[in-house]
């Protein structure tokens, strides 16, 4: 039996119980107090992040599967991001698959139907294990959001050698139901009955608490749970055929029913015989039907009376749905077998784990001396890196067509859009820099957060809601935990600025590689926004590019220094200008003065021109023109933010705005059509092997 | 026309090709696979998805499931039966369409926006239709294939072809003989195709704003 709790923690339960513990019964705290479970070593900081708003329907209060927002009409927007890192290390293809499933299981257990997908993926060095991992990781993915029929609109993909060993699976998913409609994730009265749809296997055997421990090295398949679309399909379509009749519903993810059961009854009891747990398979033990995490399970707490239609619907797909147990006025979770208890535990004992604050320091800055590169070095090292590249090859293998509501899609801009059922298009971008988070997880816990509200702005919409996923190493590691709650603090600080409430996150710790090494802290946000007036839909032609902020030179954490190495000043976040240089580029948008426009961020201004140059435009900068920084090297790769890159026919208007508004905006060059190549001052640098690497190297190198 | 949609467990177009229906006139309604009366309706669309989880191959179990006796039926009477994507699949599964649909070329799932050439307008699918439509395809098994390939060409109502509206190998995205995006059968009634025309109905996601999707669609709303 592999346990993750600590000795401090297992004498607690002792304490607590007056006894030792059944096998039985310590796998089921094991589960419930698994950092993927309980949060212990994060709630006490999680607290600080803005959870409320006016538009605010449901929010992280705990054990909900998921928030919800008002976007108008009488919907809600619920909104959810999770990881699904370790099983993606082990089995790619099936860890993937599973973290889609598992996250359209917490949209439907609100009731919502999910309208849109999102996957941001984060994977080493494309060696042969690195292709095999991105390979089934992408075809994971879409395997079950094409099987269950909802697009896989937009994400990102990065390549870090810090995520060789631990890549980094995160998707996100958005859901629409009618605001009277959504449906709790816990009860409020005994006396209700536990419904289960779906079979037990013999898979994903204490995954939560696989999850909340470093990778072994030793054989964790059976940890892993299997994907199953089709049946992922018909839950999804009968839970949402009969939300409207059940009081409660959840999904069984980490921890399986030990965790579903507990946090459903929510501070009450429950007794759950578990002879009535449908089986995949014969045999199987008490003790790992309660820890099983088999996918495509739900539970239900339904009124007596209306059990019997509920798993009627089932069942008309051949689909098991059993009544399992109830819910208790006595505040004890009892799991018995053909009568016999197995395991007997107080309901406030599994809920309340020990909270940790670890000892915390900041790792020292190593203070570098800048790097100088040759100018056409530099492009294109920069320009030919993989996370800059097209990234066609990856989503062209989802559906993102499907539910014929995409509007703006995977490749046309830096945010995907989806039409509502209300007719409102929702913006939806996730973002993360592990980059500057490696430099300063303060300053980048802001900067990401920016970075979503520059992208939505980019469509012409406006953040009214986001979720954050928190990806760091051990927390018992004193620079990992500072790195943290600095990330926490910076993104808890950038939201309550342009006043957007986080109504949901999950925190992953434990990412590390083989020699114990931590990732790059990676934590990071989905924003999601409403189209304010006029959606902008990028289009490259012949005109003026016009660069509005100011570029400081500050080249640590950045492409450029990931690639080079060396040193030079961190960016920090100004909100002020995120905000103002927002504002304008969503004016110009509804003024029809902009043909594309782009938020300056990854590989800077270089990075930005790329798509202009892809297209086979060429592009004249003059130099002077980027204010901010003398250094060159700054001018073309410093990330820093509040900076958009804009084509227009009218350049002035630009000026004229941003000067009234409290920012500059300059008329840095032109884009000509005559072959791809860019024009810095008089000197010129062609890009057709540049741009042909950008359409050819995903496709080649997999 | 009364329309029937069929849901098949797995099936995951059926609301969007209502939706796209509904743009036509057609009184379309969707219809789960095990109540389907086909006295009931004119015409039949089977929407794309992965019927049956598409286990064991793309479309076989729902082709032998007791629905397409009633779709067979159908057939038979001349009343339009239309399989887009799976319901193409399906379609030649079930033996009302000729040729196979095998994995595409790059053996992997690809999403993508195409032309097709309407080559025959002497089905009541297209008999109005526009030359080249525009609209995406959404598979990982569209790869027509027929031995008889001068039958292939007969039967073949849809090609795709690039920008200047040739049958190039580059336009063809899966490997398909002769490009072949989409079949009739002898008597013109029924008709399968890869590419996806709900998913051109409408200009808000068409990336040039166009709805070549109704062209094909239109029938069902007369």
């Amino acid at each position: 039996m592999i346990l993750t709790l600590s000795k401090t923690e297992m004498e607690v339960v002792r304490r607590v119980l007056g006894r030792e513990p059944k096998e039985a019964e310590w796998k089921l705290v094991d589960a419930l107090w698994s950092e993927h479970c309980s949060y212990k070593s994060s709630k006490v900081f999680l607290r600080s992040l803005p959870s409320t708003g006016p538009n605010v329907i449901m929010s992280v209060e705990d054990w909900q599967d998921a928030g919800a927002v008002d976007v108008g009409d009488g919907l809600a927007l619920v909104l959810k991001v999770e990881s699904h890192n370790h099983p993606s290390a082990i089995d790619p293809f099936n860890g993937a698959a599973t973290g889609v499933g598992g996250i359209l299981r917490d949209i439907i257990s609100k009731g919502a139907k999910p309208i849109a997908l999102l996957d941001m993926i984060r994977v080493g060095k494309l060696d042969d294990k690195g292709k095999w991992l991105l390979k089934n990781i992408i075809s994971g993915i879409g395997f079950y959001g094409n099987s269950v029929g909802v697009p896989v609109v937009g994400g990102e993909l990065s390549f870090d050698e810090t995520y060789n060993d631990n890549p980094l699976v995160d998707v996100a998913c958005a859901g629409i139901v009618s605001k009277d409609s959504i449906v709790p994730s816990v009860v409020r009265e005994p006396g209700l009955r536990l419904v289960l749809a779906g079979f037990t296997g013999l898979d994903g055997l204490g995954g939560a608490s696989f999850a909340s421990r470093k990778l072994s090295g030793m054989d964790e398949i059976g940890a892993v749970q299997i994907a199953d679309p089709f049946a992922g399909k018909i839950i999804i379509d009968v839970t949402l055929e009969i939300a409207k009749e059940v009081e409660a519903i959840k999904d069984l993810g980490g921890g399986g029913l030990a965790v579903a059961v507990t946090e459903m009854a929510n501070g009450l009891g429950a007794v759950v015989n578990l002879e009535r747990v449908p089986l995949r398979f014969e045999y199987l033990s008490p003790e790992d039907i309660i820890i099983s995490e088999t996918q495509e399970r739900m539970l239900f707490a339904v009124k007596p009376e209306k059990v019997e239609s509920v798993c009627a619907k089932f069942r008309e797909y051949n689909y098991p749905c059993e009544d399992i147990g109830e819910i208790t006025a006595e505040p004890k979770v009892r799991f018995l077998y053909n009568g016999e208890p197995v395991a007997e535990l107080p309901s406030d004992l599994l809920l309340s784990p020990p909270l940790n604050v670890w000892p915390a320091e900041r790792k020292p800055r190593k203070r570098e001396p800048e790097r100088e590169v040759a100018l056409g070095e530099a492009l294109r090292a920069v320009l030919t890196h993989p996370d800059l590249v097209s990234k066609e090859w990856a989503y062209s293998q989802f559906d993102y067509e499907v539910g014929t509501s995409t509007v703006v899609k995977p490749g046309q801009g830096d945010s995907a859009v989806v039409e509502l059922p209300n007719g409102k298009y929702l913006a939806l971008k996730g973002d993360a820099n592990q980059d500057l988070c490696a430099e300063d997880a303060y300053e980048c816990g802001k900067a990401i957060v920016a970075e979503a509200y520059r992208n939505l702005a980019t469509v012409g919409a406006r953040g009214i809601a986001l979720v954050d996923h928190l990806q760091f190493g051990d927390p018992r590691k004193p620079h990992v935990y500072q790195d943290f709650i600095d990330a926490v603090r910076g993104i808890s600080e950038a939201s309550k600025f342009f006043s957007i409430p986080v109504v949901g996150g999950k925190v992953s710790f434990h990412n590390e590689d083989k020699n114990g090494n931590p990732i790059k802290p990676t934590p990071l946000v989905v924003m999601a926004g409403l189209v304010e007036g006029k959606l902008a839909r990028n289009r490259v032609e012949e005109g003026d590019l016009v660069l509005i902020g100011e570029t400081r030179n500050e080249l640590a954490g950045t492409l450029f220094s990931r690639i080079f190495g060396g040193g030079g000043e961190v960016a920090k976040t100004r909100l002020m200008e995120d905000l103002i240089a927002s504002n304008l580029v969503i004016k110009g948008i509804n003024e029809g003065k902009i043909t594309w426009n782009k938020d300056v961020s990854k590989g800077g201004l270089a990075g930005a021109l790329l798509p202009i140059l892809a297209k086979g435009f060429s592009v004249r900068i003059s130099s002077s023109q980027v204010i901010g920084t003398s250094n060159l090297l700054g001018k073309m790769f410093s990330e820093s933010g509040g900076r958009f890159l804009v084509l227009t026919s009218d350049p002035q208007w630009f000026m004229y705005q941003a000067g009234r508004m409290g920012i500059q905006a300059l008329a840095i060059g032109k884009v000509t059509k005559d072959g791809s190549k860019l024009v810095l001052d008089y000197e010129t640098f062609p890009m057709d092997s540049i741009v042909e690497n950008y359409y050819s190297f995903l496709e080649g190198s997999l | 026309m009364r329309t029937a949609v069929i849901k098949f467990p797995g099936t995951t177009c059926e609301l969007d090709v209502v939706k796209a229906l509904k743009q036509v006139g057609a009184e379309a309604e969707v219809v789960k696979f095990n109540s389907l009366d086909p006295d009931r309706y004119d015409g039949v669309v089977i929407p794309g998805g992965f019927s049956f989880g598409d286990y064991l191959r793309a479309g076989t179990i729902a082709a032998n499931s007791e629905a397409m006796k009633g779709i067979r039926e159908m057939a038979d009477q001349g009343k339009l039966v239309l399989g887009i994507c799976n319901g193409f699949q399906i379609l030649v599964e079930s033996g009302l369409l000729k040729g196979a649909l095998l994995p595409n070329l790059n053996l992997r799932f690809i999403t993508k926006w195409v032309r097709i050439r309407v080559r025959r307008k002497d089905t009541p699918f297209t008999k109005d239709s526009k030359d080249v439509l525009f609209m995406p395809i959404a598979h990982a098994e569209g790869r027509y294939y027929l031995d008889d390939e001068e039958l292939a060409s007969r039967l073949s109502v849809f090609q795709y072809v690039d920008e200047r509206g040739m049958p190039s190998p580059q336009a063809n995205p899966n490997g398909s003989i002769l490009n072949i995006a989409g079949v009739t059968n002898e008597a013109g009634n029924v008709l399968g195709l890869m590419p996806h025309p709900e998913r051109a109905s409408f200009p808000s996601i068409s990336p040039d704003g166009s709805r070549d999707g109704l062209e094909i669609l239109r029938v069902f709303g007369k």
